[in-house]
């Protein structure tokens, strides 16, 4: 589809500001709508809509396949490691005020915004693994 | 002001249901596409409308989502239309 100047360019400019916006989502889910979950989601329709217009080997130039699949897995890591610290130092799993060096407050934030992280990087890998493996031509 | 938005918003929705009209009856595939595309901008108003109507800023967020998924969806199914397939 790169013969398509009009798509060609709005995909250009539409694209960053996605992927700001999903970054956006992810850091405000404490106090508005959304979370790791949604954040993940816009940052993967964003690089949905690159891959489309620009094909699906412009996309594994910048992250290749076997590093999507690593992500799946490293989400799911930095969650359950954040869980594990806390619960090392003398909380319960996933009590973000004992993290080491932090305290009630920012403790809280900085354990969110953690584990919010974790989500993002998970569902936005999951999300491109799933969107290329049912958009393959062989099925 | 709190009645001008009402109405506005009663507007929109009958427009909406006006424009289902060539969803139903669209004689070519591109006039449902753009049915749909055209649905989408109006909930993104709608959106934008509920939150100056209940003074909630988060509706903003919600409204511009919308709109990207809205964007993205809309080349999906061209492409599919076109090629047959997605990547």
């Amino acid at each position: 589809m790169k013969r398509h100047i009009v798509l060609v360019m709005a995909t250009r400019i539409m694209v960053p500001f996605i992927l700001i916006f999903s970054l956006y989502v992810l850091a405000h889910g404490e106090i508005s709508p959304g979370g790791g979950f949604q954040g993940g989601v816009i940052f993967a329709a964003g690089w949905i809509l690159y891959s489309m217009v620009f094909g699906k080997e412009e996309f594994y130039r910048r992250i290749s396949r076997n590093m999507l699949l690593a992500f799946t897995a490293i989400g799911v890591m930095i969650y359950t490691l954040v869980g594990y610290v806390s619960m090392f130092n003398g909380g319960t799993y996933l009590e973000y005020a004992k993290l080491p060096g932090l305290d009630m407050k920012t403790g809280n934030s900085i354990g969110l915004l953690l584990i919010e992280i974790g989500v993002f990087i998970t569902v936005f890998s999951v999300m491109l693994l799933l969107f290329f493996e049912v958009g393959k031509k062989d099925g | 002001m709190s009645i001008v938005l009402k109405i506005s918003m009663v507007i929109i929705l009958l427009a909406s249901f006006f424009s289902l009209y060539r969803l139903i009856k669209g004689p070519t595939f591109f006039d449902r596409v753009l049915t749909v595309n055209l649905i989408g901008t109006k909930v993104v108003v709608l959106l934008v409308l509920i939150d100056f109507l209940y003074d909630r800023p988060e509706f903003v967020d919600i409204s511009l989502a919308y709109a990207l998924i809205n964007f993205v969806g809309t080349i999906a199914i061209l492409k599919l239309k076109e090629k047959g397939r997605l990547d």
